[in-house]
């Protein structure tokens, strides 16, 4: 009998990343080739529509875009925290808070013009996540209270206070009674960039760029990876862990409000219930996908973008939305997690017998 | 196919890879049954992995594993169990907060347990080998040798034929030591196999039947009757060579008072008093040792002494300056290295490259733009590879690669290379192979040379012996006795250890 068992490199496989990605986009596409046959789909046409629809044309490429900005960013939000060893699982919350208070400021500010307004709607969004993940950062840094629970928590009040702002004062008179705030001036409106892709897409490649280099090269993200290895080591090097516990939750709140406010100019235009859209959550993924390395984030939510697109669009061609997530958790397992071959390599190993024997 | 049925325990040809290590290159031991079988070899020789495969840990590349003459191929340790054979680690795997039968019956397959039935048990196996234990006492109140006790008790009440106690006595006192000879020895007369793990030669030719000796992964003498060898030979045996030891550095009269502590005070982790009113002073030039049954206030002294534990009470001096509430970089710029016991938790980031780790004390200062990795922090992590023998492969790979030697060479070497005015150096050898003890003993002499002055905490009274010019023996947080390590008897450092006083 033979077992096979994951062996680890000693060196990582050198140009191993297109390629595994490759043959592990291929093999989840064949094991979704019997998913789709056996739910009576004709594959063939489902994967013209699912590639067509999110990387086939500038169009298609313009939803990709706006899909993997939301979500690098709260991908982000989660890797930072992650490379000091801090769970922010808020960043849905710390979303809301974003657009709220970048919908805020479009409300107060409506006579400024869009080169103003939208610069202080991004700054407010970045405030309001940082506000949100403020609090679990002082209490994990002053008495040791869990983040991981804390931030959570919180993602049920932001939502809350969505819910009481759509169904009471930003209400839209408007609605017919549906709980939505008023769509936005065309000035609060984030300007396209091409098609329909805006330009949080540059917005969002910059900061992803910024915190990369920030962690894995200056003596600040050093500082942090030592915390994130131990904290005995880091005050024996003379690091304050607390200090930097607090800043790094504010700025992961930051940046997921950011995709918040992101996500409001560029895309949704209105305060609706589903304006975080699950990319806090999705950014935990995006986040364990790229291996908690900020660098990493943006090419891991650019392949989980496309899938979304291209999930959603097959829908219509009468793919159960079960069917399709099936689908997209297969391609981004095989086409990410194939990446783990870059690091293990697979060995057979023999077995005479079963241990054991009595 | 069949075997000698006098034989407990047979591995035939036994082959384990890691990434970049053999640590088993065709290793083979046979051990008869009701016998002590010691294995014996140096750190790195492969008697720990050898073990594993024993008791189902680890799944050998190659090879055979016989129990009592059948061919086994274990999964996991319960699996190896189930074949009677149980194994007492290192490091105990006990819950402090559960009772000593709580332990003992944890992870058992019975569903439904009755208390009472459970510590009649095991008081009645802990009586029948000797093993004095009170069943329903809570873990976290025992000693070291009281909880290696449960482990065994463990092993013994899941019926275990073969017995496997890796390094055993590491953790005990000389005294408790013997007791476990002794528990060891009715085992063996119930019929049991024992397998004892050691690089202690006179444990080895006290209490052991048999030995086999292991050198880089092989077996270099198999079943040495004990009575037939002297220690000399088996430590011939386990080196290759004649032992390489340093020598005790010539006579120098120590300067001026570099390190002086006054009446420190400092709390253990569970908030009780582990260092009471200690009063100590090392001088420039001269090595202090601290003897000690660990557990008696080292750690925390050292810990203290670095600035990673509060203190109580006292004053820490580092020539001349005064650091009591000085952070820990302060205290490293003041001129004080510091070689933590815990070396990956503490003195290494394990999961960061050699580079960044060569630079943790000082990268504040190497620093000249906003790029963490200088050509100067290059040079600096450089230097450090080349003057104290680091083996690495490229300085951004992670250090999890490097062997525990090349991994102390690379954390005391920073540690030296900001031209210290104190080494404070605790356990530096533990664990090192001999040239790596040497490499780190002789680097410390060399300290001593230039005028540093070093204090020291080890649990080897021969290192303590060779390398002090004072030998301070400390007891339950405070300083018992003072030696001239030139005159003094092992057996009074011992009872100095046990807690005996001046007579003043």
């Amino acid at each position: 009998m033979k077992r096979l068992v994951l062996v680890r490199r000693e060196q990582p496989l050198r140009g191993g990343q297109p390629l595994s990605f490759l043959i592990g986009l291929l093999v989840a596409l064949l094991a979704g080739i019997l998913l789709l046959v056996a739910s009576g789909h004709n594959p063939i046409e489902i994967y013209e529509r699912l590639f067509n629809s999110s990387v086939g044309s500038s169009n298609a490429w313009a939803k990709t875009l706006n899909r993997a900005v939301p979500l690098g960013l709260a991908g982000l939000a989660v890797a930072v925290a992650g490379s000091m060893g801090l769970w922010n699982i808020g960043a849905e919350g710390q979303i809301l808070a974003g657009a709220m208070m970048a919908a805020w400021m479009a409300q107060i500010f409506d006579t400024l013009s869009s080169p103003i307004l939208i610069p202080i709607m991004l700054i407010a969004s970045i405030l309001g996540g940082a506000l949100l993940a403020s609090g679990p950062g002082i209490a994990r840094a002053q008495i040791g209270v869990n983040e991981i629970i804390t931030t959570l928590m919180l993602n049920e009040v932001a939502l809350r206070l969505l819910q009481w702002l759509i169904h009471g004062p930003w209400k839209d008179p408007e609605s017919r009674g549906f709980p939505l705030a008023p769509l936005l001036a065309d000035e609060a409106r984030l300007p396209k960039l091409f098609g329909r892709a805006h330009w949080g897409v540059i917005i969002a490649f910059l900061v992803i760029a910024l915190f990369g280099f920030v962690v894995s090269r200056t003596a600040w993200g050093y500082e942090l990876k030592v915390a994130g290895s131990s904290g005995a080591t880091a005050r024996y090097a003379g690091i304050s862990l607390n200090k930097k516990i607090i800043t790094v939750m504010v700025l992961s709140g930051g940046i997921a409000g950011l995709a918040g406010g992101i996500e409001l100019s560029g895309t949704s235009d209105r305060i609706v219930e589903g304006v975080s859209g699950g990319y806090g959550f999705a950014g935990i993924i995006v986040a364990a996908l790229a291996l908690m390395r900020p660098s990493g984030v943006a090419a891991v939510a650019l392949i989980f973008g496309a899938v979304q697109v291209g999930g959603l669009s097959i829908q219509t061609l009468g793919v159960s939305s079960s069917v399709s997530t099936i689908l997209q958790a297969l391609i981004l397992f095989g086409a990410i997690g194939a990446g783990v071959f870059n690091r293990y390599s697979l060995k057979s190993v023999k077995r005479e017998k079963k241990g054991g024997s009595t | 196919m069949t075997s000698d049925s006098s034989l407990a325990i047979e591995l035939i040809d036994i082959w384990k890879r890691f990434p970049g290590v053999i640590a088993n290159a065709g290793a083979t031991l046979s051990v008869k049954k009701g016998t002590i079988h010691a294995v014996l070899g140096e750190n790195g020789a492969g008697k720990s992995t050898l073990m594993n495969i024993l008791s189902g840990v680890y799944r050998p590349d190659e090879g055979q594993v016989r129990i009592n003459g059948n061919q086994h191929w274990f999964h996991s340790p319960s699996d190896a169990l189930t074949s009677g054979i149980g194994m007492v680690h290192q490091e105990f795997r006990l819950v402090p907060s559960f009772t000593v039968a709580e332990n003992v019956v944890l992870g058992a397959s019975e569903k439904i347990i009755r208390r009472s039935l459970i510590e009649k048990e095991v008081e009645q196996i802990a009586q029948q080998f000797g093993l004095a234990i009170d069943p329903t006492r809570p873990v976290w109140q025992l000693s070291m040798g009281e909880r290696q006790r449960v482990e065994i008790l463990k092993t013994l009440w899941r019926k275990a034929q073969i017995l496997i106690l890796d390094e055993p006595t590491a953790v005990l006192t000389p005294a408790e030591a013997d007791e476990l000879g002794n528990v060891l020895r009715r085992m063996a007369e119930d019929g049991r196999t024992v397998v004892f793990i050691s690089h202690k030669l006179h444990e080895v030719t006290a209490f052991c039947d048999e030995a086999t000796v292991l050198r880089g992964g092989k077996t270099v003498a198999s079943s040495l009757k004990v009575e037939e060898v002297n220690e000399s030979d088996l430590a011939g045996l386990m080196v290759g060579s004649s032992p390489v030891i340093s020598e005790r550095p010539p006579h120098q009269e120590p300067g001026e008072a570099m390190l002086t502590i006054e009446e420190l005070g400092t709390l253990d982790d569970r908030f009780l008093p582990a260092v009471k009113n200690l009063d100590l002073t090392v001088k420039s030039g001269e090595i202090v040792g601290i003897a000690g049954v660990s557990g008696n206030g080292q750690r925390e002294m050292a810990q203290a002494i670095a600035g990673l534990r509060p203190i109580t009470s006292g004053k820490i001096t580092i020539s001349g300056k005064d650091l009591t509430n000085a952070p820990p970089s302060e205290r490293f710029t003041a001129g004080l290295g510091y070689v933590p016991e815990d070396r990956l938790g503490i003195g290494l980031a394990p999961r960061l490259t050699v580079i960044e780790n060569a630079i943790l004390r000082c990268y504040r200062n190497l620093r000249k733009s906003i790029f963490l990795v200088s050509e100067q922090a290059v040079n600096y992590c450089k230097e450090i590879i080349d003057r104290f023998g680091v083996r690495t492969g490229p300085i951004d790979d992670p250090i999890a690669g490097l062997s525990g030697g090349n991994l102390q060479r690379l954390l005391v070497g920073r540690e030296l290379s900001g031209n210290p005015k104190v080494v404070l150096a605790a356990q530096p050898t533990r664990g090192l192979d001999v040239q790596g003890v040497k490499a780190i003993q002789d680097l410390l002499i060399a300290e001593r040379a230039e005028g540093v002055a070093v204090l020291l905490i080890s649990e080897d009274l021969d290192e303590l012996l060779t390398l002090s010019d004072r030998l301070l023996v400390m007891h339950e947080g405070e300083i018992v006795k003072e030696f001239d390590p030139t005159t003094a008897h092992r057996h009074e450092i011992g009872a100095a250890m046990a807690g005996k006083r001046d007579e003043s």
